[in-house]
């Protein structure tokens, strides 16, 4: 019940929010974005034509019509139609968004369970040879630059050895699927896992140090009980903050790199050929529902959070 | 020196910590016994060794650094230096439990109190849910919780320093331990909840007969709950006494300026208090002879040169050359 009435409250606070990072992108991306009307005239125009075109792109409106069209457009999920290739925009994502969800969640998934898994192992044995192995590999794998593995990866696999394609996306059952998808998985993770690793062992570490652990053992608690109970459980505010928080880095940055170097038609790579032909209607689509799935996020997150640590309480925190 | 009564017989123990390139001895040669139903308090500044000496006996000695080079621990007859590390699960919690200075983070704040509770129970007495749940429930009202059926479904953050410590003390003497560790129980609580809390210890020690070995640096403590003590300094016992003896008649020099820096009602107000002069000496660079000689305002040469050994003195034991109220030993 009161979990409940948390939820409803973040909601909530979510519409100011939501309502501050859209006019924001409003304001960035289509108020003072790219200007059509010069495109869509002859030369030496006249002040009527001009006029007659600003109007028809709508330019001519108040500031607060526009912005109020930009959400209805966001609410109904309705961006009209792509410059460069006429396609509806909303056809566009609903043929892009899944291929792309369908790319980076085993990267992403296997990144983050990995990345705890092996922080575990390193902060149980912090100190040892098991610890400084670990994080010597983690440190490897954060020097090296995605693009670098990228290529690595596809020489490797596609080239040297000719295990998976590495180019384009033709998934139709799940062994194709799993045909094209290992490749950039397992670019995605081993990027991921340095940094991953690392964040994780700090943060379990620090758990382990606890007096609650302490006295966990004092009572006879096996170690699997005191990693569970006292260390994972009292890690998940931080793990869910940065499993949270990742999702935007990976859809964005992931998404944009790995599409565009393996040839898949995911949304990242629509994104890319938006911004670099100006198509509006695209990447208003885009960059609206980015900022909507941010906002999202951070409402989800701060559920998870209330039902992790029963401490978090509505409006005032409870300190110790 | 033994004693066929003792439930707890530790006998010259030596903590040490760090590698073979630093070792640092941190309890050097401790010996004493507790028999069932006793308190023995074990007194000192920070880092003199008190609370090693109580995680050595839990076996939760920070590893690798910490380890046991000598000496033996023996809880009624059985011998747990060097005891493998599942059959000291079984019998911490169970045969001896142990409660921490700090309240408000010994407890594990995202699990209500009666999950807890009813997890240590259930883990040594292989209780089911329902009798564990009844037995924490039963334990909370020992200690004096009021409405302590609402509390098993609390947490941690919702209750005050004075009940989470009452807490602990329920959940180590859950399972009706021989022994109780108290580490500073009362140090971070207020002065009328240290009272309650003390006298809750003493009154559950009276009910189930419990051997209680508490860790404190207050004198206050220890001249009301205490029947021995044991005064350690820099990793060594200086100094042993039944109570009375310890308060009456002091012989260690440092015992005594302990007691003279007890801050208490005076006729006269002083300008300042006496305080015991110097600091701590590293446990890393200790001197060869007397650890406290270099503070300690009878000290000659002598004390400067050799350790003194543990001597009877009445009913103490003290390590001194020139302890007080005695004639000169040379």
């Amino acid at each position: 019940m009161e979990i409940l009435k948390y939820t409803l409250r973040k909601l909530a606070g979510g519409i100011p929010l939501l309502l501050g990072v859209t006019l924001v992108s409003f304001v960035l991306m289509v108020y003072f974005g790219p200007d059509k009307t010069w495109e869509l005239l002859s030369k030496n125009p006249t002040a009527e034509e001009i006029a007659q075109v600003r109007s028809q792109l709508g330019y001519d409106q108040p500031f607060w019509v526009r912005y109020g069209n930009y959400l209805r457009e966001l609410a109904t999920l309705e961006f009209g139609y792509s410059d460069s290739t006429g396609e509806r925009v909303t056809t566009i994502l609903q043929r892009t968004v899944p291929v792309t969800l369908a790319l980076l969640a085993p990267g992403f998934v296997l990144g983050i369970v990995l990345g705890i898994a092996l922080g575990l192992l390193a902060a149980w044995h912090r100190g040892g040879w098991i610890d400084r192995a670990v994080t010597g590999l983690a440190v490897v794998g954060m020097s090296v630059s995605f693009l670098v593995v990228i290529i690595a990866f596809q020489l490797l696999f596609g080239v040297v050895l000719g295990w998976f394609p590495v180019r384009g996306w033709n998934v139709h059952d799940l062994p194709s699927y799993l045909h094209y998808v290992t490749v950039p998985t397992l670019a995605s993770v081993f990027v991921a896992l340095g940094y991953n690793t690392r964040f994780f062992r700090a943060v379990l570490v620090e758990e382990m140090a606890r007096d609650h652990v302490r006295t966990a053992r004092a009572f006879g608690a096996s170690p699997v009980e005191i990693l569970r109970k006292n260390v994972l459980m009292n890690a998940m505010i931080p793990i869910v903050t940065r499993t949270m928080f990742s999702i935007p880095l990976v859809v964005i940055s992931g998404s944009l790199l790995i599409e565009s170097y393996f040839g898949i038609p995911g949304v990242g790579k629509v994104t890319y050929d938006a911004i670099t032909s100006g198509d509006q209607p695209v990447l208003k689509a885009v960059i609206g529902l980015t900022a909507v799935m941010f906002v999202g996020i951070l409402i989800v997150n701060d559920i998870l959070y209330k039902f992790f640590d029963p401490r978090i309480s509505l409006g005032r925190t409870a300190l110790q | 020196m033994s004693n066929n009564d003792a439930l707890l017989e530790v006998e010259n123990l030596c903590v040490e910590f760090g590698d073979r390139r630093g070792a640092v001895r941190a309890v050097d040669r401790i010996s004493f016994e507790v028999e069932p139903g006793r308190t023995l308090g074990i007194v000192g500044e920070s880092g003199c060794g008190k609370s090693t000496t109580s995680l050595a006996i839990m076996g939760l000695l920070p590893r690798p650094a910490g380890r046991i080079t000598a000496g033996a621990i023996r809880l009624s007859g059985t011998e747990l230096a060097g005891l493998p590390e599942n059959r000291m699960r079984r019998i911490r919690g169970a045969e001896m439990s142990m409660i921490f200075q700090e309240p408000m983070t010994a407890l594990n704040p995202v699990y209500t109190i009666g999950a807890q509770m009813s997890a240590v129970v259930r883990r040594h007495a292989g209780l089911s849910r329902r009798a564990a749940r009844r037995r924490a429930l039963e334990m909370l009202e020992r200690v004096g919780i009021p409405l302590a059926q609402r509390r098993l479904a609390e947490y941690p953050h919702e209750l005050s320093g004075g009940m989470r410590q009452r807490v602990m003390i329920a959940m180590a003497l859950s399972c009706r331990p021989r022994l109780l560790i108290a580490d500073e129980p009362t140090t971070a609580l207020d002065v009328t909840t240290q009272a309650q809390v003390l006298e809750q210890i003493k009154a559950l020690q009276r009910d189930f007969d419990t051997a209680v070995v508490l860790i404190t640096h207050d004198l206050g403590v220890v001249a009301e709950t205490c029947d021995e003590v044991v005064v350690m300094y820099c990793g060594r016992m200086v100094e042993r006494a039944p109570v009375e003896a310890l308060f009456s008649a002091p012989r260690h020099r440092y015992t005594e300026g302990l007691i003279q820096a007890i801050p208490k009602i005076r006729t006269r107000r002083l300008t300042r208090l006496p305080v015991v002069p110097g600091s701590v000496p590293d446990l890393s660079e200790l001197p060869p002879g007397c650890c406290f000689a270099a503070r300690c305002a009878h000290a000659d040469t002598h004390c400067l040169r050799r350790q003194p050994a543990l001597e009877r003195m009445g009913p103490s034991r003290v390590a001194c050359f020139h302890p007080a109220d005695a004639e000169p030993v040379r």
